[in-house]
């Protein structure tokens, strides 16, 4: 990959781009946290305000999605949420990199929801009633339905692996493509260059290629971040939601109710 | 009409071949250049296929909106998240193209 795209500029040695980057992120994250939490008020102001709206509208997601009782979660999917809005968001500004945008950072989180996912259903459940849902609704149709579970289940992680991991990276190829077939490195050096038209030429193109830039693709990314953050959350409240559901005639008469 | 199309279609997939034929080493392979061709032909089909499959969803969900705009948010979560659903198939391909043209796993 760094054949298109510029290694960030603040690196520790040793230590890969992503892991460094990650770190940033949970220190701005706590220091956000701690900065508004450390004067607590009845009626918030500033900061805290903030963050209340932030877990207001998480918390509103989860009583959509799970139901009250999955307000307990919300921890697990508020922190997951805001690491990778805040990892997508790092990626855009310049000289600095996305944790997202490796592999190994999607995956960590994907594993994270899975493994989460199995263990509330488990402890909710009880393993037995929890591992009868892989066998589908009727007995007969096990043979069947427990490798086809299987498979749904494994493809989870990996699916949102990937959905995150290549949208970041499409994203960021495309934006390294098009900065180079723009030419702007070439339009900037004729602009720095001296000479009258170069000045003239090479200014005004750099900067509506530069005005495309910040007007067109830097929205369009931040959109595709928040909405891939949000689409991470969504579908780990939903495995939630389907793995603490008891059976489906139960959960389909519960949701009725509380809608 | 077909006999065109695969004489396109054979002067576009041999065209690596033709062009690198003088170039290429004893015991060098044609996969590079190819992989290459590939990556972007299966990238075009992935959009291409993936955008009807999107258009359909947001069709229906606009449809089912302008009927009742009281649902209105549930539909559209309901609708991105079948979006995501069907964009992961494109990204997978947009992995494998890029596998291709970065990792190069097979030479």
């Amino acid at each position: 990959m760094e054949i298109i795209e510029h290694p960030p500029i603040f690196r520790l040695p040793g230590i890969p781009d992503h892991v460094t980057y990650t770190w940033v992120v949970m220190l701005i994250l706590t220091a956000i946290a701690f900065a508004a939490s450390r004067n607590v008020r009845l009626v918030p102001r500033g900061l805290q305000n903030v963050l209340e709206v932030v877990i207001e509208q998480f918390l509103q997601l989860i009583d959509d999605v799970i139901g009250h009782e999955g307000r307990r979660y919300l921890p697990l999917i508020a922190t997951l949420g805001l690491f990778i809005l805040f990892g997508n968001l790092m990626g855009l500004v310049p000289g600095l990199s996305g944790p997202t945008t490796n592999l190994n950072t999607t995956a960590a989180c994907a594993l994270v929801t899975f493994f989460a996912y199995h263990y509330i259903g488990l402890r909710k459940q009880g393993a037995v009633t929890y591992l009868k849902h892989f066998m589908g609704p009727v007995p007969a149709l096990a043979p069947l339905m427990v490798p086809i579970e299987l498979i749904s289940h494994l493809a989870r992680p990996l699916s949102l692996t990937l959905r995150l991991f290549g949208n970041m990276t499409g994203g960021h190829i495309l934006l390294a493509i098009i900065f180079f077939l723009m030419g702007l490195d070439g339009l900037i050096g004729w602009a720095l260059g001296g000479s009258p038209a170069g000045v003239i030429v090479g200014g005004i193109g750099g900067l509506v290629m530069v005005a495309f830039t910040v007007g067109f693709l830097y929205p369009l990314k931040i959109l595709v971040s928040f909405l891939q953050a949000f689409i991470f959350v969504m579908l780990t409240m939903l495995y939630i939601a389907a793995a603490v559901e008891e059976g489906e005639h139960h959960g389909a008469q519960r949701r009725a109710e509380h809608h | 009409m077909r006999r065109s199309l695969i004489l396109a279609g054979l002067l576009v997939f041999g065209f690596p071949g033709l062009a690198l034929a003088a170039e290429a080493p004893a015991g060098g392979s044609l996969v590079g250049p190819y992989s290459v061709l590939v990556a972007g032909f299966a990238m075009a089909f992935a959009a291409g296929l993936c955008a009807l499959g999107q258009g359909r969803a947001v069709a229906s969900a606009v449809d089912a909106m302008a009927r009742q705009p009281g649902a209105a948010a549930r539909i559209q979560t309901a609708m991105i998240i079948g979006l995501a659903l069907i964009e992961s198939l494109a990204i997978y391909v947009l992995v494998v193209a890029m596998i291709l043209l970065f990792v190069q796993p097979i030479k």
